[in-house]
């Protein structure tokens, strides 16, 4: 009798504290691309939501509530994306949407998440038009790519001077965008642009096309690519003795750890823009990076750093809305203004862009194998490199 | 003179590309030569045997081209297994769809991608040898020569071997009985049982040899590429185009067919763009299956026999 009615006990313990945890949680789930191609920078942000997941619930929660997170794998594929984001919208009736990485993805979860009148906060998609479609709903942390190489201009235009370029760039939203921009940028600069040339993602040899652009001798070869293309550029061009002035690489690809040890001595002098180092001077970015180095072991770049802030931004927009409705947490979004691991952060309507956060973006240099941030002078851990030696030279 | 170089350069890169793309699509012909089956899960098993040689680096310091050593014997026994446990019950259940073998390997690839996102994770990886740059010059040789050409070393041995396992299947297969076993079994299956010939056996032997074959040809690979789980569609498609264009089941069919893809390639990229490159691989393509059904090969035959 005694051990039926303390099982009995044990079970309703069981029920009660199950709803009762259940009511103080804020479930929040995240689409990203944990599979397939993309699948590595979709790792960074999980591991980067997941540390602040783990420094809000320590804190207390949001209002008290515990944030519990699920991600969705959407492949980098934007119809699924689309469909998770119908599902959390429509079933789980989840009042905001964070998350997504590819640029496509992003676009098509803006667009479901503007016609159901749902909060989306865009954490690192670079596309430009996905914050210049007039959408009242949809926010962005990251500056978008006309953005992303601020700092590598104002570096070519003080320290190289250049008068030609050559611009490479992947097929995809993400590589077109930024490769457009570059283009407008030069030509104000009064550069002349002697090559614009897209190449899918993924090849294998990019030789032919390098033996077109060490032809027409440029002084800037910029190149728009991920991690793994970005590095076997840099090898085919050692390969080729491609000389230029300046190899520069627009963010993503070339600025995280992965470039150098698969590039190796071939990524030396190599500049890249970027939206952020682990050698920043914002308050908790050193203290996020250090802790994400102790799990993982290496360095994040950029793209977690930005999921990682993302969390906290949604944690302020929060706690400042008056309901958890969407339209209240959408003005909340609106009235952002505060610091992250990321940079300030606010989201202003200007040049075009709606609900956008501009940052100052930096430029890092490959120097005996470590990425260093040399512009703008006054973040900078290391004094640049230039000009740098022809390949014949080296070594 | 810059042109001359530009287009030296390019069939240059286009002949190493070419010989890589052979290596890749060599096994898969000659699992469709015997068995009558495209395997689509040939990617996916160069994949495998990529990571068997990025381990291998990773973990023992083994060089990837000795690890060629321990991954064919290794994607034999897979391959084996494979034709025999999955495969040939595949073939023997009746079925609406005539060519079920093939949607199996579909099958087979997607698991075996799967996996090894599960194991592996989905993160790059790639085996950075010491002579992953080595690379030769022609104005190191000849000092006042006019233009500079370069060979990489790497290309250059993937090239060789591609070469040389054509010649090895060429002879094993019109030199030695098993070798004439299996061109049996391709040619007539039933007179070959009547022939006293193991056409299980050989089945399964041609898939282990094909796959094998792809384990050569990743683990030279590896060294001038990079690795992730998702990598084998892309190269199944290449192997795919290579087989419909060397003729169905040809070696020395591939080979070529290989070296034409390569260049056609590495031409398209210079003289329109990169960016068309794929569309040129599959302009190929069709244009083989409609102009030339039986591929390079049934102009080799057409050569040899006069007709």
């Amino acid at each position: 009798m005694r051990k039926t009615l303390s099982i009995t006990f044990t079970f309703l313990f069981l029920v009660f504290s199950t709803m009762f945890v259940y009511a103080e949680d804020f479930n929040l789930t995240i689409p990203l691309p944990l599979t397939g191609t993309q699948a590595k920078f979709g790792d960074i942000q999980k591991r980067s939501y997941e540390i602040a997941q783990a420094e809000i619930n320590a804190a207390g929660g949001i209002k008290g509530k515990k944030l519990v997170l699920t991600f969705e794998d959407s492949g980098a594929k934007p119809e699924i994306a689309r469909g998770i984001v119908e599902k959390l919208i429509d079933v789980q009736k989840q009042p905001l949407i964070v998350g997504e990485y590819t640029s496509s993805c992003a676009k098509a979860v803006a667009a479901v998440s503007e016609e159901r009148k749902t909060p989306y906060l865009v954490v690192v998609s670079g596309a430009d038009d996905i914050t210049q479609q007039n959408y009242k709903y949809v926010f962005r942390l990251n500056p978008p790519n006309a953005y992303y190489a601020s700092g590598l201009i104002g570096f070519m235009k003080e320290v190289v001077k250049p008068k030609t370029i050559a611009i490479l760039h992947e097929s995809s939203d993400f590589g077109t965008s930024g490769a457009d921009e570059m283009e407008k940028h030069a030509k104000a600069l009064g550069m002349k642009v002697l090559m614009k040339e897209k190449y899918e993602k993924g090849a294998v040899d990019f030789k032919p096309i390098l033996t077109k652009v060490k032809s027409m001798r440029p002084d800037v070869v910029y190149m728009v690519s991920y991690v793994m293309d970005a590095a076997l550029l840099m090898r085919q061009i050692k390969e080729l003795r491609l000389d230029a002035k300046l190899f520069a690489g627009g963010a993503a690809g070339f600025a995280i750890p992965e470039f150098v040890d698969n590039a190796k001595d071939a990524s030396e002098y190599v500049v890249t823009s970027t939206l952020w180092s682990p050698q920043v001077k914002y308050a908790g970015a050193k203290a996020y990076a250090d802790k994400y180095k102790r799990t993982y072991g290496d360095y994040p770049s950029y793209h977690g750093a930005a999921a990682y802030s993302a969390l906290f931004v949604v944690k302020n927009a929060l706690e400042r809305a008056k309901t958890w409705k969407q339209d209240d947490i959408r003005d909340a979004l609106k009235a952002t203004k505060m610091q992250t691991a990321f940079g300030n952060v606010a989201f202003v309507d200007q040049n075009g862009y709606q609900n956008q956060n501009f940052l100052e973006t930096l430029v890092l240099q490959v120097i005996k194998g470590n990425h260093e941030t040399i512009w703008p002078k006054h973040t900078a851990s290391a004094p640049y490199l230039y000009p740098i030696p022809r390949w014949k030279d080296r070594k | 003179m810059v042109q001359l170089e530009v287009f030296l350069q390019t069939l240059v890169s286009g002949l190493l590309l070419g010989g890589l793309y052979a290596l890749i699509g060599l096994g898969m012909t000659l699992i469709m030569g015997v068995m009558k089956i495209i395997n689509l899960a040939h990617g996916e098993l160069m994949m495998v045997a990529m990571y068997i040689a990025y381990w291998l680096f990773t973990l023992l310091g083994i060089d990837p081209y000795l690890a060629v050593f321990i991954a064919s014997p290794a994607l034999f026994i897979l391959g084996v297994l494979i034709q025999k446990y999955l495969i040939t019950p595949v073939i023997k259940v009746e079925s609406i769809l005539p060519e079920n073998q093939v949607i199996l390997t579909v099958g087979i690839g997607m698991v075996l991608a799967s996996l090894a996102t599960v194991f592996f994770k989905s993160d790059y990886r790639s085996t950075p040898v010491d002579y992953a740059s080595v690379t030769w010059y022609l104005t190191d040789y000849w000092a006042n020569s006019p233009i500079e050409l370069s060979i990489s070393l790497l290309w250059a041995v993937s090239f060789f071997f591609s070469i040389m396992i054509t010649i090895a299947m060429w002879f094993f297969l019109s030199r030695t009985d098993i070798g004439k076993s299996i061109r049996a079994t391709s040619q007539d299956s039933d007179a070959a049982i009547l022939m006293g010939i193991n056409v299980n056996r050989m089945r399964s032997l041609s898939f282990g040899l094909g796959a094998a074959i792809v384990a050569a040809a990743g683990c030279l690979f590896i060294p001038l590429y990079y690795l992730y789980p998702a990598l084998g569609g892309q190269f199944t498609l290449i192997a795919f185009v290579i087989t419909i264009l060397g003729g169905l089941g040809s070696n020395v069919g591939a080979i070529i067919g290989g070296l034409v893809l390569g260049v056609f390639e590495s031409m398209t990229s210079t003289y329109i763009g990169m960016g068309w490159a794929p569309v040129g691989r599959f302009s190929i393509f069709i244009a083989a299956l409609i102009f030339l059904p039986g591929g390079i090969a049934s102009l080799l035959h057409r050569r040899r026999f006069g007709k």
